[in-house]
């Protein structure tokens, strides 16, 4: 439509000043297509939605939300056809490596540096920002960091005398203690494909010997790793009905239910157990680290698409404003700043009684290896480790078939050679 | 024979659109089920028939058809038994027939993307619908999601909730177009119920059974959102069917050739399934079809 | 023999029993919607609360949802305007065609419909990508048109089917010719069916998701994609997806309702026969 905008303005100019300026003010408008961003949707994300849209005046930036696995669809489908339809794009520590090895993102060392000082970005610590270096080079700004802790029932623990389970065999045991028909004993999420490699994440990193070695062969079925599968498969016995099945969602849901007594969530759904609007149980949670440590950690971050048409130096000041240390204090109660002037603000803890468990599982937690084929082998190891736990077949021929997989798969993505 | 040819202009409109638009998808998946195209990488090496070849070899390949089958079978002929006896019962009802024709219709209009979610909140175990009624009686009823056989058995119920009210209405539609004249002869020589729709209603609507039956395999062996939902294929494999695994292959892994040769396969796999159905429909007439 | 009244009391109770089940997921998903998650989901289920219209509010108006419902009812009632007439051509002319030929297409048309969509949404999205047509009405409704051909042809060839060829012949000797013998002949007789086709290509188009998703964006989408836009993670997205899921249903009520007396009497003319 530029033709008929052109004679619309040339004949608005005519009428007169006032017209004249509406006209070029709605001229610059057009003029700037508007962002396309894509993302994930979950209540600090929206937040931060609403951020981007008015991070630079002006400029209009359309935010697209949508749960993890249909974002990723179409991150997918418009990334590998290369088209311009998207500008900002949702990625987290398992997706941004596979989006940069495929070469969709756009580097951002460069803007970095460039707008270090404006936006004061040497607050992110490293810690942060590992997880979006791939090859050396950065490709996200941190919006977010999640960590997987321990959600307990205060009141049923001082109940029963107990301290929130420092090792694996601890929480075992608790977990039969606890569990009754009408309350399970622990919550346990087995939603192919996250939930489920989140689960495993912390058995396979407590009791196994984590995914792979140096040279990306599995070891997740090691003698240790069948270890930590059985013992996954033991918990489910006292899971709350559903587990199968479940993701974060029904887990919170149990837990805000009175359904189960403890089991391992994110950081970010520690808010919700104290909306009355959504829980039965306000102040009865506590957190903690998870027993063993080594749970999940995982960034949430914005890339920019290598084939946007955008100026990125915009696209970059979008990021970098909605990351502010404002917005993430403000955004606090639902969000964990990656910006350790705000994280490491003793004001927080104070303020937000889920912040010492944070902090405490932030300290042992890790996240997923840096491999981008590990959201594809995830597919091979979640099915099987759903077979083993379903019965369908014994722990390590499941864990033996799905490294079995697993190698082929990296074989023929030209691994080993 | 001027007239047969002047036919052909009749489809042009239509043979035009699908040509352009859909003739294309279809077409490059096919041609893409010849190559290994890896959506991340390499543009596409053409294979052949290798996607194939490791399809027949892959025991999940034919895991998840064995369910398909068994899911389609389960839930189409759920759907048809159900539907004809509804059916039937509101061919019979002589009052009230309108109101409750629309009222069944409902579930068929609910948007699939939330129609399986609706069916989740009645299915989860403890706080679903279903668990709180039967619970109330103090049993403890079974994990309707998470046992496979009961996991088969509510994906197979879901089908049936959104696509029984089809069947109903394309039936009934179908009863009231069978000649009253030769209904009532069969009533004086004192033929039951059961012998007037089994003798003479149903064979009197055949085309109109094999039309719904077709287009509900078909629909079934696509069917996905429900599972995805619900099961997401699950407990363990218990519910992958062919549709879940194209999914995985698609979308997970990236496996673009790979998942066109499943595609291709569940394409010839239901037009096989259909042409099963005719042939035990058209036993006795073979040239009627 | 006019069945006796307490069989029809039986048969009416039972019909009624079975349409009650059949809508419970519906009744309770809409009581879902008009209670705070806290509620929605308790156990036992609560069924003395206090109704909310919190979500169906913020749905409607606070995110807008009315845009999406206009677009949602732009491109279904384009596509059954397009779909409907040409499918109709096409179904009068296979239904009148000697020979292998038609049912060759016949068959083709169907092998369309059985292939798994989701391979279909890459090559439709390059397609659009390469038209430039990504996000506007005219590409979701070509798609959705000839994702409806093979259904809607296939339904309108049964209808016509039913037509008898001595009609069309004596029309052909009163001197018609053939777009008058299909315009003036056929198609009146087969108005009923029309409708119960446009319903069932109206539902088709208006709650089709996967398409809407890879093919639409911020000025077209439509009311499945914003729907499933809130998935699952916070239980409000649940309460939300159930407003809106419970509202994108009153339309086509509303039309179901309106036509009634048309749908009946297509229905009554039946007649799909294959």
């Amino acid at each position: 439509m530029p033709g008929f905008d052109l004679d619309r303005r040339r004949a608005l100019g005519v009428l007169g000043a006032a017209a004249a300026t509406t006209a070029l003010v709605g001229g610059t408008a057009r003029a700037q297509a508007p962002v396309q961003m894509i993302s994930h949707r979950f209540p600090a994300l929206e937040f931060y939605a609403e951020k981007m849209r008015g991070a630079v005046e002006g400029v209009e930036v359309n935010t697209q939300l949508m749960p993890f696995d249909k974002a990723n669809e179409l991150a997918t489908i418009g990334l590998s056809s290369k088209a311009d339809t998207l500008d900002i794009v949702y990625a987290n520590d398992t997706t941004v490596h596979k989006y940069a090895k495929n070469g969709w993102l756009m580097p951002l060392d460069d803007l970095w540096a460039k707008f270090s000082d404006e936006f004061d970005l040497a607050d992110f610590p490293e810690r942060a920002l590992a997880p979006y270096r791939y090859e050396g080079k950065l490709y996200c700004v941190p919006h977010n960091v999640n960590v997987m802790l321990f959600f307990y029932r205060r009141d049923l623990f001082e109940e029963a005398g107990k301290q929130p389970p420092a090792t694996m065999a601890e929480y075992v045991e608790l977990a039969k203690e606890f569990h009754t028909p009408m309350r399970a004993g622990t919550i346990k999420c087995l939603k192919p494909i996250d939930a489920t490699m989140n689960e495993a994440h912390w058995y396979f990193n407590t009791i196994g010997d984590g995914w792979f070695d140096q040279d990306w062969r599995p070891v997740f079925n090691s003698e240790n790793g069948v270890k930590a599968i059985e013992a996954l498969k033991e918990v489910t016995g006292y899971a709350q009905r559903g587990y199968a099945t479940a993701a974060n969602d029904e887990c919170t849901l149990a837990l805000q239910q009175d359904l189960a007594a403890m089991g391992l969530q994110w950081a970010s759904r520690t808010a919700a157990m104290d909306d009355p609007t959504k829980s039965r149980v306000v102040d009865l949670i506590d957190w903690a680290a998870a027993p063993g440590g080594h749970t999940r950690t995982a960034t949430d971050g914005y890339a920019i698409s290598a084939f946007t048409r955008q100026d990125p130096e915009l696209l970059f000041r979008i990021l970098a404003t909605s990351s502010s240390a404002a917005n993430m204090r403000e955004g606090a109660a639902m969000l964990v700043p990656p910006r350790d002037s705000v994280l490491r603000d003793p004001e927080l803890a104070k303020q937000f009684r889920q912040y010492p468990g944070i902090l405490a599982a932030l300290e042992t937690a890790v996240p997923t290896p840096p491999l981008p084929e590990f959201y594809e082998a995830g597919e091979f190891i979640t099915r099987r480790i759903l077979q083993a736990v379903a019965g369908e077949m014994e722990v390590k021929a499941a864990l033996d078939a799905a490294a079995a997989e697993t190698t082929q798969l990296l074989e023929s993505r030209g691994y080993y050679r | 024979m001027q007239t047969q040819r002047g036919l052909w202009l009749f489809l042009v409109p239509s043979g035009l659109v699908i040509s352009l638009v859909l003739l294309y998808p279809l077409g490059y998946a096919i041609y893409l089920s010849f190559f290994n195209y890896y959506l991340g990488g390499q543009p596409p090496t053409f294979i052949g028939f290798g996607n194939y070849v490791a399809l027949f070899g892959d025991e999940r390949f034919w895991g998840s058809i064995g369910k398909t089958v068994l899911i389609v079978a389960g839930a189409v002929s759920l759907e048809f038994v159900l539907g004809l006896a509804v059916a039937f019962g509101l061919y019979k009802l002589t009052f009230g027939v309108k109101p409750l024709n629309l009222l069944m219709f409902l579930p068929h209009i609910v948007t699939p993307v939330v129609a399986a979610l609706f069916l989740r909140w009645i299915f989860t175990g403890r706080w679903g619908l279903l668990d709180a009624i039967i619970m109330s009686f103090n049993i403890f009823p079974p994990d309707w999601l998470g046992t496979p056989g009961w996991a088969r058995f509510t994906v197979i119920v879901a089908d049936a909730w959104q696509f029984t009210p089809f069947m109903i209405l394309v039936l009934y539609a179908g009863l009231n177009t069978v000649d009253n004249s030769q209904i009532e002869s069969a009533q004086m020589d004192g033929a039951g119920n059961w012998t007037i729709l089994t003798r003479i209603m149903l064979p009197a609507i055949k085309p109109l059974i094999l039309f719904v039956l077709a287009i509900r395999i078909m629909d079934a062996f696509r069917f996905f959102d429900q599972i995805y939902v619900l099961t997401a294929g699950g407990p363990g494999t218990a519910t992958e069917t062919l549709t879940m695994y194209t999914y995985a292959l698609a979308f997970r892994l990236l496996e673009i050739g790979k998942a066109s040769a499943l595609g291709v396969l569940t394409l010839l796999l239901s037009a096989l399934t259909i042409g099963l159905v005719i042939a035990v429909l058209y036993r006795r007439d073979k040239g009627a079809f | 023999m006019r069945p006796s009244r307490t069989t029809q009391m039986v048969l009416f109770l039972a019909l009624c029993a079975f349409t009650v089940v059949n809508l419970t997921p519906i009744i309770w998903a809409f009581m879902t919607s008009i209670k705070q998650p806290v509620d929605a989901f308790s156990v036992p289920p609560k069924l003395i609360f206090t109704p909310t219209f919190e979500f169906h509010y913020q749905v409607w108006v606070e995110k807008e949802f009315w845009r999406f419902l206009i677009n949602s009812a732009v491109i279904a009632i384009s596509t059954v305007c397009i779909s409907v007439p040409i499918g109709t051509m096409a179904a009068f002319a296979l239904s009148r065609m000697r020979g292998g030929g038609s049912r060759g297409i016949l068959f083709g048309l169907l092998a369309m419909r059985m292939f798994p969509h989701i391979l279909l949404a890459i090559p439709f999205f390059v397609l659009a990508q390469w038209l430039s047509l990504i996000d506007t009405y005219p590409m979701m409704i070509m798609a959705l048109v000839a994702i409806n051909q093979p259904f809607t042809i296939w339904m309108m060839r049964s209808f016509f089917m039913d037509v008898p060829l001595e009609l069309d012949e004596a029309a052909r000797i009163d001197g018609c010719n053939l777009w008058q013998v299909f315009y003036q002949v056929a198609l009146p007789v087969v108005r009923p069916g029309l409708w119960i086709t446009s319903l069932f290509s109206l539902l088709l188009a208006y709650n089709e998701f996967l398409f809407a998703l890879v093919l639409t964006g911020p000025n077209t989408k439509t009311l499945p994609v914003a729907i499933a836009e809130y998935g699952a993670e916070d239980l409000n997205y649940w309460s939300l997806s159930a407003a809106a899921a419970i509202g994108i249903m009153l339309p086509i009520v509303l039309f179901m309702m309106a036509l009634q007396r048309h749908l009946v009497r297509g229905l009554a003319f039946g007649a799909v026969k294959g």
